[in-house]
């Protein structure tokens, strides 16, 4: 079977669903939440940040991230009711983090940038404020900082002594430094001992936005629009009666300060306001693992010493959620979280021209679902790469490179090495044991075992079915390819009397139970019903237990798992992430065909989570984690007393499919069987075979490209090393070996391969 | 694109013999296609049966990225 390349010449895209789905997704993720502190202010300080500034010694830095949020930090920190502190997630199991000490430690020694900044420009429209307060004092600088040219009209003749008295809490070098900044603006100061209201008339006109105080408002008459802050009859920019709470005036005149600038640009103040003042957070924070502390004390002015205030800072643990990327290889591989992954994975679907930046991650997702589980709203990441996956099929635009090797190797499972037989003397099957393909492929011993036993210990007859359950099409997103994989093995199981599957692998028994017709149990069900056979025996010392991906959510089946494992004596020590947490070994979702480097990552965090060995109960776990020289033994091998060893090549898995086919046809069907013959001999170096298997070249591979040589004569002479060199091109891909010849005997070099196809021209 | 633009260039530095026709290869006008894309290259070709011969460093080298380069395309 050769299976059809794509084209770039195809321009089609399809979205993988509706823009308002995509919104819902995304809104699973609450990796973007704001932390509790920063929800909890009006203003929506950055406290993490802040507090990681001070906790890397970068009082600048910090000072930077607070006036963002305001022009006065120093009157801003000092009379701040901190609604942040009371709600740091710390205080669930100690102290929380004295935050505005650390802003006022900030402020302090952290440097102000007093430059009004290169580029900012003058701006056209003027501003008049009028009267006195915290309110003012916060919409003078508001104003002045958006470089409005401000005349404020009070009974103060400058900056300092307006602050000084709206802000009597403050000290006079906070005052100070906080009237500076504000002095480098363009601002006027006009002394008007007591305003009156046909004073305001008078000098309202010459301006284009008129702000006052809400005393003064008073005195107007004026009422004010506590969302947009506006008194809309007049266009006046106010505020509620004068606030208590420093933050509230400081929040109030940043409220009024938008609306300046909505006016000035003749919009509706009312639209286009973002999120305004404190917010209900959805994030989650996983505290454990995290010590209780106590904060440190700071000293009677509020303010920490350098050394303190960094290591109060340092107790911050920056509150975010990541309970997916932790336990995930692939997300933490990418660096992102589940909500920009999904859109940057829907963006790729549209894209017509150009390249797909997407499509690697796309294909590096084990689709093991461990982010549903992981997530605390349960997002999955893995749906989303599937349905992505199925939708490149389905536009053409999925390469064929990083599946095709796995599909063919399907395909192969389901032909070449495809067995379905009744057990002799029966025309109908109670059962048919259904091992799987990587259980044959890794383990053949041990399934011609089980099903010697299974045929011996069951009654009502036992069939036998070697192949593979679709699983490699459906992780591929070939869905035509998938259901007719489903087709075929439901009309066999048809033939065979509609039996019970006995699954031999969790993924076959999940896939199966979801699209066969049949019942399905798995083959550890059967044996911890019927108990097991002689020369069962566990392992003499400790060891972990890695769960499928494929037992994802059936805790019935990690529950007879490790029931099984402790009847056979095993003594089994628990490790992070395990049951239903478990991670991907990097066989699932073709990782490690499409992205070894990723595959390889995720072997390698299945290996460390334990310094015992593991048993496992999915073959391809046990490859996996061998592969990264870790001890690990399937279930089966303890029940049947059979030792797999060394995790086989490419080669040997279809060699080890093929044999135990023919042993069993000829073993237990008394089936002749004829070997396939080359009439020549290759002799396979173990560096070659090392360089095959990192190349993806199957020996017979190389075997029917020499058998090509020997039909056409083709190959070249390379002179100054006496090889040969040959070709053949076998479905998408051109194989080349380099050999030497002896005979009838080819001693193989090198093989290498490429997709290109070569012509003349 | 003229139609004298190659993409890569080798020479057969007189080290390659063609087995069947027992000719030395020589540098001639190859053409590498994938995806329905073309691109042009003059590599060894056998002056008589027209074998092409593709290096293992071109292979696994440039033939590679290039093949990568497409796949996302």
């Amino acid at each position: 079977m050769t299976i059809k390349e794509r084209s770039t010449k195809i321009y089609r895209t399809k979205t993988m669903f509706s823009e308002e789905e995509l919104i819902e997704k995304e809104r699973v993720c609450i990796h973007e939440e704001l932390p509790y502190c920063s929800a909890a202010c009006p203003l929506k300080l950055d406290v993490r940040t802040l507090v990681g500034q001070i906790a890397a010694g970068d009082f600048t830095a910090a000072l930077a991230v607070y006036t963002k949020i305001t022009p006065l930090p120093h009157i801003l920190s000092q009379g701040c009711e901190a609604p942040c502190q009371k709600y740091c997630k710390l205080y669930d199991i100690g102290e929380g983090i004295r935050i505005t000490a650390l802003e006022r430690t900030a402020t302090q020694m952290g440097e102000i940038n007093k430059g009004s900044g290169m580029l900012r420009m003058k701006k056209k429209k003027t501003a008049a404020i009028f009267g006195e307060g915290l309110f003012a004092a916060f919409f003078v600088g508001e104003m002045a900082r958006k470089m409005y040219p401000v005349t404020v009209y009070s009974k103060y003749d400058n900056m300092y002594d307006m602050l000084k008295a709206a802000a009597p809490f403050a000290d006079e070098e906070g005052i100070a430094e906080d009237a500076a900044v504000i002095a480098h603006t363009n601002i006027i100061f006009v002394h008007a001992e007591a305003l009156t209201s046909e004073f305001f008339e008078q000098e309202r006109h010459h301006y284009d936005l008129i702000g006052v105080s809400p005393s003064f408002l008073q005195i107007l008459g004026g009422e004010v629009d506590e969302t947009v802050m506006l008194w809309h009859a007049e266009t006046v920019i106010s505020a509620p009666i004068e606030q208590q709470d420093v933050i509230e005036n400081a929040f109030n005149a940043r409220k009024a300060a938008l609306t300046a600038d909505r006016l000035a640009q003749r919009l509706a103040p009312e639209n286009s306001r973002g999120e305004e003042g404190c917010k209900e957070t959805r994030l989650y924070t996983n505290l454990n693992g995290i010590a209780a502390s106590a904060s440190l004390p700071c000293g009677i002015d509020g303010r920490y010493t350098r050394e303190n205030a960094i290591s109060e800072a340092k107790r911050c643990i920056q509150c975010h959620c990541d309970e997916c990327v932790r336990g995930c290889v692939y997300l933490q591989h990418y660096k992102k979280y589940p909500k920009k992954l999904t859109r940057e994975i829907y963006n790729n679907a549209n894209i017509i021209m150009g390249d797909h930046m997407m499509n690697k991650p796309i294909n590096s997702c084990s689709l093991c679902r461990q982010c549903t589980v992981t997530c605390p709203n349960g997002y999955n990441m893995a749906d989303i790469c599937l349905i992505a996956r199925q939708n490149m099929v389905t536009t053409g635009k999925m390469p064929l490179a990083p599946h095709e090797f796995a599909l063919m190797d399907m395909e192969f499972s389901n032909t070449d090495a495809f067995l379905c037989r009744k057990q002799a003397g029966y025309t109908h099957c109670r059962y048919v044991f259904f091992p799987g393909c990587q259980t044959s492929a890794i383990a053949p011993d041990t399934v011609y075992k089980a099903y010697a036993d299974l045929t011996k210990r069951l009654t009502g007859g036992v069939a036998l079915l070697l192949g593979c359950c679709g699983a490699i099409a459906k992780w591929a997103g070939r869905e035509l390819m998938y259901a007719e994989t489903v087709r075929m093995l439901n009309e066999h199981f048809a033939i065979l009397g509609h039996p019970v599957i006995i699954a031999g692998c969790p993924m076959c028994a999940d896939m199966l139970s979801k699209h066969s017709h049949e019942q399905v149990i798995g083959i550890w069900d059967i044996l911890a019903e019927i108990g097991f056979p002689e020369g069962a025996k566990g392992l003499d010392y400790p060891v972990a237990m890695h769960d499928s991906c494929g037992a994802r959510g059936n805790i019935h089946m990690q529950e007879t798992m490790r029931l099984i494992a402790e009847k056979l004596g095993c003594v089994l020590i628990d490790t992070e992430y395990s049951g239903d947490y478990s991670p991907c070994c990097g066989y699932g979702g073709l990782v490690m065909y499409a992205n070894r480097e990723v595959a390889h990552e995720m072997a390698k965090m299945c290996a460390e989570r334990s310094d015992t060995p593991y048993i496992t109960y999915c073959m391809a776990c046990r490859d996996r984690l061998a592969r990264e020289n870790k001890e690990s033994r399937h279930l089966l091998e303890l029940i049947y007393n059979e030792n797999a060893g060394v995790p086989p090549d490419i080669s040997e898995k279809r060699y080890n499919r093929i044999q135990l086919k023919e042993r069993l046809l000829r073993e237990v069907w008394k089936e002749l069987v004829e070997p396939v013959e080359y009439g020549f001999k290759v002799i396979f170096t173990p560096e070659t075979r090392r360089m095959m298997e990192d190349r993806m070249i199957l020996r017979t591979d190389v075997m029917q490209t020499l058998q090509y040589m020997r039909e056409t004569k083709e190959a070249i002479l390379e002179e100054k090393t006496g090889l040969l060199v040959t070709r053949h091109r076998e479905g998408n891909v051109t194989f080349w070996v380099k050999y030497e010849q002896k005979d009838d005997v080819y001693v193989v070099h090198c093989a290498y391969s490429h997709r290109m196809n070569i012509v003349t021209r | 694109m003229t139609a004298d633009k190659n993409y890569y260039t080798m020479d057969t530095q007189g080290n390659l013999k063609c087995l069947k026709c027992g000719v030395p290869l020589v540098k001639g006008k190859a053409k590498f296609m994938y995806l329905d894309n073309g691109f042009p290259v003059e590599l060894p070709v056998c002056p008589i049966c027209g074998f092409v011969y593709v290096p293992e460093e071109l292979a696994l080298g440039k033939v590679l990225s290039v093949e990568k380069a497409l796949e996302d395309k």
